[in-house]
């Protein structure tokens, strides 16, 4: 066969991912480049194109009687009619989801420390606003809660919990978006691993704040997503709506 | 089972899993299923796992079909996507002993393809184990040893033996030409 042309350096990086042999922190990189290269993401699903017949050639393997019905048992709601706000944090893939860099770490972490709930501070009971209360959650089939968050309209504040546990992934940091109801990220800065804090918002974005308000936490690089105003560069790590306590 | 195979079906399938209908997924189970179900037990070699992992996929795919673009990939191409990415990371949550243990099985004989699979090829399928096989045969062991055990650069090194700059500029140079291969 002829010499190919020689891949460019992107180019090489897609297909390698696309191939698998990245190891994890390159994975999480090409990840988070998918995330806000449009042309990277593109590269990155020709070449799963172009390798995919591979599995063609594997023989098929009559499945077990016994595993529709239990697939069938677990299939969440669906969840494609979402609200505009869970939808806008939809830029990442569907088919490498299951494969984020920061999930393998945290999530056992994250059971163990589940099993020690945080104490949030509730306001007393005369407290003028609802208190609004989520909890954030990995996207999968089984989903692991790693951040509690909640709503204080008194102190017009977030209160976010990070059931992660510290010193897992000391390369990137968690950073807090709000998603209200016009369906745009807005960035309400960092979440330490294992600390709670509460972030004060503006009166604007706090008014804004409702049921149903997606709060989100994205793995991004140190110092944050480098364009936050057009939301997150990084894999999504859980998600929660805002609902009444 | 008579399950819709064409791609147009299957794609049909798709939008209506994607507005919440169970009946298109039981559908697109029958007539997948057991592709998918050997895609995980190519890459787990442990029935009882790719039992699991295949329950993930087809929650997956439940969760996720909104997303399916017919305009970027077929289907198959799709969803065997899922199934082997979540494969491989059910196998790389093994350990590093999951790959200790196949270290003597660099996969030579999975170039062979059956003549029933050549005539069951679909055109894109057949066109890829042309280049593939245009390739030297330790390039291509190496990509399909890749591509099935999520297996990376350094442990490709270490399994046989070469520094990993040998490693990555032998698969570079084979996507290359695969990729040369496959534009002719």
């Amino acid at each position: 066969m002829s010499e190919g042309p020689e891949l460019n350096d992107a180019e090489a990086f897609a297909a390698e991912h696309a191939l698998g042999v990245l190891n994890a922190a390159e994975r999480a990189q090409a990840e988070a480049r998918m995330a806000r290269e449009p042309a990277f993401a593109a590269e990155v699903d020709a070449w799963r194109s172009r390798l995919a017949p591979l599995t063609q050639s594997v023989a098929a393997v009559p499945a077990p009687e016994g595993l529709w019905p239990r697939i069938e048992r677990v299939l969440p709601a669906n969840d494609n009619d979402d609200s505009v706000a869970v939808r806008g944090l939809r830029f990442w893939r569907g088919a490498t989801v299951g494969s984020l860099g920061l999930a393998a770490a945290s999530l056992a972490a994250a059971v163990f420390l589940a099993n020690q709930p945080p104490s949030v501070i509730v306001q007393p009971a005369e407290a003028p606003g609802q208190l609004l209360n989520a909890s954030l959650t990995t996207q999968d089939s089984a989903p692991v809660p790693l951040f509690v968050a909640a709503y204080d309209p008194t102190r017009k504040a977030l209160i976010i919990t990070s059931l992660v546990k510290p010193g897992q992934d000391p390369a990137h940091v968690h950073e807090l978006w709000v998603i209200p109801s016009d369906g745009k990220p807005r960035a309400l800065g960092f979440v330490e691993p294992g600390k709670s804090k509460a972030i004060p918002m503006s009166k604007e974005l706090a008014d804004s704040m409702a049921e149903g308000s997606a709060i989100a936490v994205s793995v991004e690089p140190p110092g944050g997503a480098p364009h936050p105003e057009t939301g997150p560069s990084g894999p999504i790590a859980a998600v929660g709506k805002l609902a009444k306590i | 089972m008579a399950a819709a195979t064409t791609p147009e079906a299957l794609a049909q399938l798709m939008s209506r899993i994607a507005t919440g209908d169970r009946g298109a997924l039981r559908e697109l189970y029958d007539a997948t299923s057991a592709k998918l179900f050997g895609v995980c037990l190519r890459i787990l070699s442990d029935r009882e796992e790719s039992e699991d992992v295949l329950q993930e996929v087809y929650v997956t795919i439940w969760r996720r079909a909104d997303r399916f673009d017919s305009g970027r990939a077929s289907v198959m191409t799709w969803v065997s996507t899922i199934a082997r990415n979540r494969a491989i990371d059910r196998l790389r949550a093994r350990g590093p002993l999951a790959y200790a243990e196949q270290v003597d099985t660099l996969e030579i004989a999975d170039g062979a393809v059956g003549a029933d699979t050549l005539l069951e090829a679909v055109d894109d399928e057949r066109k890829l184990h042309g280049c593939l096989s245009e390739l030297d045969d330790r390039t291509e062991s190496v990509i399909r040893t890749a591509f099935f055990g999520g297996v990376t650069y350094e442990a490709l090194g270490q399994r046989m033996d070469v520094p990993l700059g040998t490693v990555k500029s032998w698969i570079r140079r084979g996507l290359a030409k695969l990729k040369g291969c496959l534009e002719r």
